[in-house]
């Protein structure tokens, strides 16, 4: 992510949470926080709890945010953003937060008089990371169709294409599910299980040779020393830390999205 | 082969609270965004570096990339990164941090820096890597700025120290870390105690192959890796200082230190032109030089001291002010001082009172007016240096000093001074280290330091990244005195000027043979005679020569050439 582009970002962030944009020159922003985004990002629950206590009127702070600061005047103080800074890190993870579950119906236009069955799907995107010493990670976005147990691929690209809205649309029911989505996620999981236990794994083969090495070097620096006391074990379990292999499966977000059946 | 897979079951359970509840659901413009910033975040190999393609105003140098992604994908965050002056170490080191920040796992972050380069360090990383960094000024700092940088003296000090020491570091950075070689000294005791996760040493010099020196620093990388000291020291001394020799000493180096060469970068350096330029002393100075170096002789002198007759030796080729500065706290600080020694004193004075020409200043008058560009001067000595400063004003030539003791806010307005309003720094040793001055291109290295490490760092200054022009190094040498035999050593039989140091650790290792500056102070310490001071320095080179000839050898046997 490039400069201008987490600046779009931001705006896009705040606007999506209902806060009011004070200035935006396209190198900082000016932004009046809700009181729901005081609380998420400025970390101030003492403040928040005194007033709620005493029943004073609740002043949510503006937050001023750069992202060029060349371009920026001297007398703007703000934080200075960049791919990476922990600010950056914050915001993107409230807005997984703010936005791990959903639930959409196709927006579609029906002609007049015909009522349209709409389809339970379960979405879910998840980020596979396969860990040791180095990582790596891999985005799938999965649908799950509740009646016939259909599963698709990039899931979240097909829902780009559709109009979605909150509430249901006229002249359309839902149809309700056969499939529990409690087992559903257990069928979507099942099935990264599977892909996963398919693959090749020279990489985590690779990565026990490399621990091993390095515990041999370990032991060699410990082998005349009778008690090796509490720092070899530390120094081992950092190399467990570090070398062992693993995959880790989270889920970035999801739902459950009604669309008719010619959408997907 | 099977794996361990972990599943975020948390996601579930609240999904079925969810539903239960019937919502609140999340905004859709969020969730796109959501999934958008995940794909941003997705390290999609398990090598490479991401770092680089959120940076757009910096263009890394093959060897610079090289060192960040050894550090990330092989080292585990724990290296000394041991380049040779000049190739950009800042840069692999911002490369690193900004790599780990992106991945999420850095936040707090600790830089230690000579104090000349506080300012430097924070404004690179700001606008190269749009990491703000801060330079700590007030104390509140250290807690509530996560990159922080400060120079080690300020932190190591209350009240910094206290709460420098409660926070929890992700990444330490230290540059010139040589320093921290010996586990004896507060300095290495308090980075020992900083609580971190990650930790980079910076230094151009490298570990200069002693045992004890690779414990010390490799503790602090990995403390407990080696063991205990004692029995680690027990059962590599015998190895001597050649770790080359053993396998797991070798294979450790090698996992926790990286080190280029100018030559292995595959950069088209500008040259570097060394010009000797010999200097006549006028009679008075060559009067001075003779009685200090008479004091030789008298027995007294060299029982209480041969370093102070090699001091003022050293000094007599540099200025009469250099010399009677020393003089005076000589007889200042000695308690209840004989008569003779009084005398003694006193006499030499007179013949510093007899002096009223610099030769050497007069020569760097003429060669700076010659030049006509910006002229760096070192210096050992203060007293040469406020000396040089008021000759050259006389001489119509403004200049600005330049001490390792200057305040941080000093150094950067001398620097910047420099830069943009005067022709001439002069510099004292201190001054050498950690500040960059590549718009420069010429050095007179007025007289010499003994050690050739600091003659690499005084070079390094101007001869690195971003210099332009070809550097010129003029070297002031007395004739007829220790000056010039030690030039004659480093410049013509060890071809020094134009090598880079680097080379010569591996020869120095080889010989099994003790410091540089150590060889040549014995030299021109302890030698009676101008015969023996000769021929024991024949004896130094020659031992050097063979040393490169076995390296030669060791070389082909590699390759297999015969």
């Amino acid at each position: 992510m490039q400069q201008q582009e987490i600046h779009n970002f931001l705006v896009e962030y705040f606007t999506a949470n209902n806060c009011e944009i004070l200035e935006n020159n396209g190198s900082y922003l000016s932004v009046q926080l809700t009181i729901e985004l005081d609380k998420e990002l400025m970390n101030r629950p003492f403040y928040w709890h005194y007033l709620e206590k005493t029943g004073g009127v609740p002043n949510p702070m503006k937050l001023i945010l750069i992202t060029n600061q060349k371009n920026t005047p001297d007398h703007i103080k703000g934080e200075v953003i960049h791919f990476g800074s922990p600010r950056l890190h914050q915001i993107f993870r409230s807005t997984k937060n703010l936005a791990g579950y959903i639930r959409l119906y196709e927006d579609h236009h029906a002609s007049m008089g015909q009522q349209v069955p709409l389809r339970p799907w379960l979405g879910m995107n998840v980020k596979i990371s396969y860990q040791c010493d180095r990582k790596r990670d891999v985005f799938r976005s999965i649908g799950l169709q509740l009646i016939n147990g259909h599963m698709v691929e990039n899931f979240h690209d097909e829902l780009l294409k559709l109009p979605l809205a909150r509430k249901i649309p006229d002249y359309s029911f839902t149809l309700s599910p056969l499939i529990m989505p409690k087992s559903g996620v257990t069928r979507i999981q099942n099935m990264i299980r599977l892909n996963i236990l398919e693959e090749d794994h020279t990489w985590a083969t690779d990565a026990r040779e490399r621990w091993s090495k390095d515990l041999r070097l370990l032991e060699h620096f410990y082998e005349e020393t009778e008690e090796k006391g509490e720092s070899y074990e530390n120094e081992k379990r950092a190399l467990q830390e570090q070398y062992e292999p693993k995959v880790q499966i989270s889920i970035i977000n999801g739902g459950i999205f009604y669309l008719s059946e010619e959408a997907i | 082969m099977t794996v361990e897979i972990e599943f975020d079951t948390s996601w579930q359970e609240g999904l079925m609270e969810k539903i239960t509840n019937d919502g609140p659901w999340g905004n859709y413009e969020l969730y796109k965004l959501a999934v958008e910033v995940e794909k941003h975040t997705v390290i999609d190999e398990f090598e490479g570096l991401q770092a680089p393609k959120h940076l757009p105003n910096l263009t890394p140098l093959p060897h610079q990339l090289e060192v960040a992604k050894q550090v990330v994908e092989n080292m585990n965050g724990k290296a000394i990164l041991a380049d040779e002056v000049g190739l950009g170490k800042t840069i692999e080191a911002g490369l690193i941090l900004k790599e780990y920040m992106i991945r999420g796992l850095v936040k707090k972050v600790l830089i230690l820096v000579p104090a000349s380069l506080v300012t430097q360090w924070s404004m690179e990383l700001t606008s190269k890597f749009y990491i703000p960094a801060v330079s700590q000024r007030k104390s509140y700092v250290w807690e509530q700025c996560d990159v922080v940088v400060s120079s080690i003296d300020t932190a190591k000090r209350d009240p910094h120290r206290e709460i420098i020491l409660n926070q929890d570091y992700d990444l330490i950075i230290i540059d010139e870390a040589h320093k921290l070689k010996n586990n004896k000294t507060k300095n290495y005791e308090f980075v020992q105690s900083l609580k971190k996760k990650f930790c980079l040493l910076l230094t151009a010099t490298p570990i200069q192959n002693r045992i004890g020196e690779i414990f010390n620093l490799v503790s602090l990388l990995k403390p407990g890796h080696l063991g205990n000291e004692s029995v680690f020291n027990e059962k590599y001394k015998k190895d001597s200082r050649d770790i080359n020799d053993n396998e797991h000493l070798k294979e450790l180096v090698n996992k926790v230190m990286i080190r280029n060469r100018r030559a292995d970068t595959g950069i088209e350096w500008t040259k570097r032109k060394v010009e000797t330029i010999p200097i006549e002393l006028s009679k008075e100075e060559q009067d001075l030089y003779n009685s200090v170096t008479e004091l030789r002789s008298e027995g007294d002198w060299t029982a209480t001291s041969a370093f102070s007759v090699m001091t003022l030796q050293r000094e007599a080729c540099s200025s009469r002010e250099a010399v009677f500065f020393t003089l005076k706290n000589m007889l200042e600080r000695k308690d209840n001082p004989s008569k003779e020694y009084q005398d003694q004193i006193t006499y030499l004075i007179e013949k510093v009172n007899a002096v009223h020409t610099n030769s050497k200043a007069v020569k760097a008058l003429e060669l700076i007016q010659n030049v006509n560009d910006k002229v760096i001067i070192f210096t050992e000595y203060r007293a040469t240096q406020l000396y040089l400063q008021w000759f050259l004003k006389q001489n119509g030539i403004s200049s600005v000093p330049f001490r390792g003791g200057f305040k941080r806010g000093k150094k950067d307005w001398m620097r910047q001074l420099f830069e943009n309003n005067v022709q001439v720094l002069i510099a004292t040793e201190a001054g050498g280290e950690g500040i960059n001055l590549q718009f420069c291109n010429h050095i007179i290295n007025f007289d010499l330091p003994w050690n050739p490490m600091r003659l690499e760092q005084r070079i390094g200054r101007i001869h690195r990244l971003g210099q332009e022009k070809d550097v010129m190094i003029y070297n002031f040498a007395t004739k007829g005195t220790v000056e010039e035999h030690v030039l004659k050593l480093l410049h013509e039989k060890i071809n020094l000027f134009e090598k880079v140091i680097g080379d010569l650790d591996d020869i120095l290792t080889r010989l099994e043979f003790g410091s540089f500056e150590e060889h040549l102070s014995d030299i021109f310490g302890n030698s009676t005679s101008e015969g023996e001071m000769r021929i024991k320095m024949d004896n130094l080179a020659s031992m050097i020569q063979f040393a490169e000839e076995v390296k030669e050898g060791d070389y082909r046997a590699a390759t297999g050439n015969s």
